[in-house]
């Protein structure tokens, strides 16, 4: 047995953002403007944290001087098309009505939004349709909005990872967190709480490289924190049960499909999908967007691979297709090619789905004000997902709705967490003193196993419930014997325990939802019913989850 | 393994282990040369590559994760 002891220490502000990644910066530096006192626990550091490190590509918006005074269209086609599907139409609207206000801001503070003078509509997007998506140069986003949350008096805790809400009296009052570099507990005693801890990756396998776990599309540090506490301080999560997953180069997965600009062909040169023949800058190939399974039924039928077969691209649009790509941060792959002599105009190169790679789109619900069920949380981007745009738009309005509702409020007293702090104290200090035991690694590598073999790309009753019992004994297994060496280890084993809280919610839910739906697939229900185009919350009982079906307001 | 780091170059500044979001320098220590403690756990972000003043670092792609192609266009 080690003789490790936690340090502790508090800190205490208005509004504590956990998770400083696009939604949680933007959340701080609103909040700060409104005149709160902020502080960003960050997990990593956030100049290069979250699924926008190093770039993004789109930005989805409405721009009138683009698009005309009338918002409806533009409403319309995103509820269609892939993003829309299960929100209240008032969440899209407002989204959309504040989303040039961002994109002039952002542009003002130096990140560029516009190409060549102008707007670049471009991805996402089927030909002859409305385009809402903008190309914009997302290369140093982080750093750009980590100034400007400094330059308001935003304090950014680095390397500090929030794991659990404290709760009094039915509302949010802090959170508990550690440092990732020290054996270190923090607690914060804050009066209102924004979640911006993105997606939850490394839930289920890495979907070209099963073996290696960080070889993710979105950032594999993005594991359902924001979700997991949620859930567990009572806040309700919604559609946790849907899954997608996304498209792109094998076998380097980050960023995926992005903004490649070829045509996918099969082997003998022929286009798969109906709308482009020519490789096409403006639109890609959005056979991807509309139809992720074409990779493996062309593999099951004999006909593929499939490739991204850039033939025809001129010089110039190669380089812009180059420039975007170096943009949303994919260097490494652009390296790589450079480094491999791989001209994708002459070796077309094969994609396919990436279809192991499941995660949640739904999550912690927040609405249209960043507000979600429980008093004093907050969330905003990916924690219910919201994308590059979703995660600023949203982000902007919690973080405004967040320090307006600190105002004049006492803080809270810290009396009532005290109990709940030195429970996770003994039990960190156990992980970190424990000889033998499972890595976090170990853990998570059962957790993904039992995510897809139970709940991955066919599900059923009894696959649910095996898989279910399967996952709780997992957990009761992690609970009981994880080792971390270091503080670092520390943070993975406790993104372990977040995976299996929101894992086991995908299979509660899952069951309840008796239909198909997008990548929910079951089985025994295998047609998509009208009657359950709604949303699922899942919420914490005595007796465990409580489920509730509600009405979307189209 | 990435990233890789060029020993004659670096000074320990540690810009990189300040930068990566994966914690793949974990327990480097400023003014020695920075230790790359997990490579499996680079995301393959570039930050520590931009960040380095030196030019010091360099990502190598894992053999699995080698991209694919055709070999003759269609």
């Amino acid at each position: 047995m080690g003789n490790i002891t936690m340090k502790e220490r508090s800190v205490e502000a208005d509004v504590l953002c956990i998770g400083g990644g696009i939604a949680g910066l933007m959340a701080a530096i609103r909040a700060a403007e409104v005149g709160a006192k902020v502080v960003v626990a960050e997990k990593a550091n956030t100049m290069f944290s979250g699924s926008g490190a190093t770039g993004n590509d789109h930005f989805l918006c409405y721009i009138p001087e683009v698009h005309g005074p009338d918002i409806e269209p533009i409403v319309n086609e995103f509820q269609l098309g892939q993003q829309g599907g299960l929100r209240h139409r008032s969440f899209i609207q407002k989204w959309l009505l504040r989303s040039e206000e961002i994109v002039k801001m952002w542009d003002e503070w130096g990140i560029p939004m516009k190409y060549n003078g102008k707007y670049e509509f471009a991805g996402h997007a089927f030909p002859g349709n409305p385009m809402y998506n903008i190309h914009y140069a997302g290369k140093d986003q982080k750093k750009i909005l980590t100034e400007q949350a400094l330059k308001r008096g935003v304090t950014i805790l680095n390397r500090m990872m929030c794991f659990d809400l404290i709760t009094h009296e039915g509302g949010i009052t802090g959170a508990i967190g550690i440092n990732t570099w020290e054996d270190e507990l923090v607690i914060f005693n804050t009066k209102r709480v924004i979640l911006g801890t993105g997606s939850a990756i490394r839930l289920y396998p890495a979907s070209t490289t099963p073996a290696w776990l960080f070889n993710t599309r979105l950032s594999p540090t993005c594991v359902g924190d924001g979700r997991a506490m949620a859930y567990r301080a009572g806040a309700e999560l919604v559609n946790i049960e849907i899954p997608v997953f996304r498209c792109g180069p094998v076998y380097f997965a980050r960023a995926g499909k992005a903004t490649w600009a070829g045509v996918l062909r099969d082997p003998h040169g022929k286009p798969v999908g109906p709308f482009v023949t020519e490789p096409d800058n403006k639109y890609g190939d959005p056979v991807v967007d509309a139809y992720q399974d074409i990779f493996m039924d062309y593999k099951k039928s004999g006909r593929g691979p499939v490739y991204m077969d850039c033939k025809g691209l001129s010089d110039e649009d190669l380089e812009y297709m180059y420039y975007w790509l170096h943009n949303e941060g994919n260097v490494g792959l652009l390296d790589h090619l450079k480094e491999e002599g791989i001209d994708p105009r002459e070796k077309p190169i094969e994609f396919r789905s990436y279809h192991r790679e499941l995660f949640p789109r739904g999550g912690v619900y927040y609405d249209e004000e960043g507000a979600t069920s429980l008093n004093g949380l907050y969330a905003a981007g990916d924690e219910f997902f919201g994308g590059i745009s979703g995660a600023a738009v949203f982000g902007w309005i919690a973080g405004e709705n967040a320090a307006k509702q600190a105002k004049g409020l006492g803080l809270p007293s810290i009396d009532h967490a005290k109990a709940q702090m030195e429970q996770a104290k003994a039990k960190l200090e156990s992980i970190r003193n424990r000889d033998v035991g499972a890595s976090w690694k170990e853990a998570n590598i059962a957790v993904q196993q039992i995510m897809y073999d139970f709940s991955g790309e066919v599900r059923s009753e009894t696959l649910l419930q095996a898989g279910l019992h399967a996952l709780q004994r997992l957990r009761q297994k992690a609970n009981e014997g994880l080792i971390a060496g270091n503080p670092h280890e520390l943070c993975r084993c406790l993104e372990v325990f977040n995976l299996l809280e929101v894992g086991e919610l995908i299979f509660v839910a899952a069951r309840e939802r008796k239909e198909t739906r997008g990548k929910h697939i079951r089985a025994d229900y295998p047609f998509t019913n009208p009657l359950m185009a709604k949303l699922l919350i899942v919420r914490k009982g005595k007796q465990g989850p409580i489920l509730e079906w509600r009405p979307i307001k189209r | 393994m990435p990233p890789v780091i060029n020993k004659a170059l670096c000074t320990g500044c540690l810009e990189c282990a300040e930068a990566c979001q994966c914690d793949v320098y974990f327990g480097s220590i400023r003014g020695e040369e920075a230790k790359v403690t997990y490579p499996e756990e680079c995301w393959h972000c570039n930050a520590c590559v931009f960040v380095c003043p030196e030019g010091a670092i360099t990502l190598r792609i894992p053999l699995p994760m080698m991209v694919l192609y055709h070999e003759k266009s269609g």
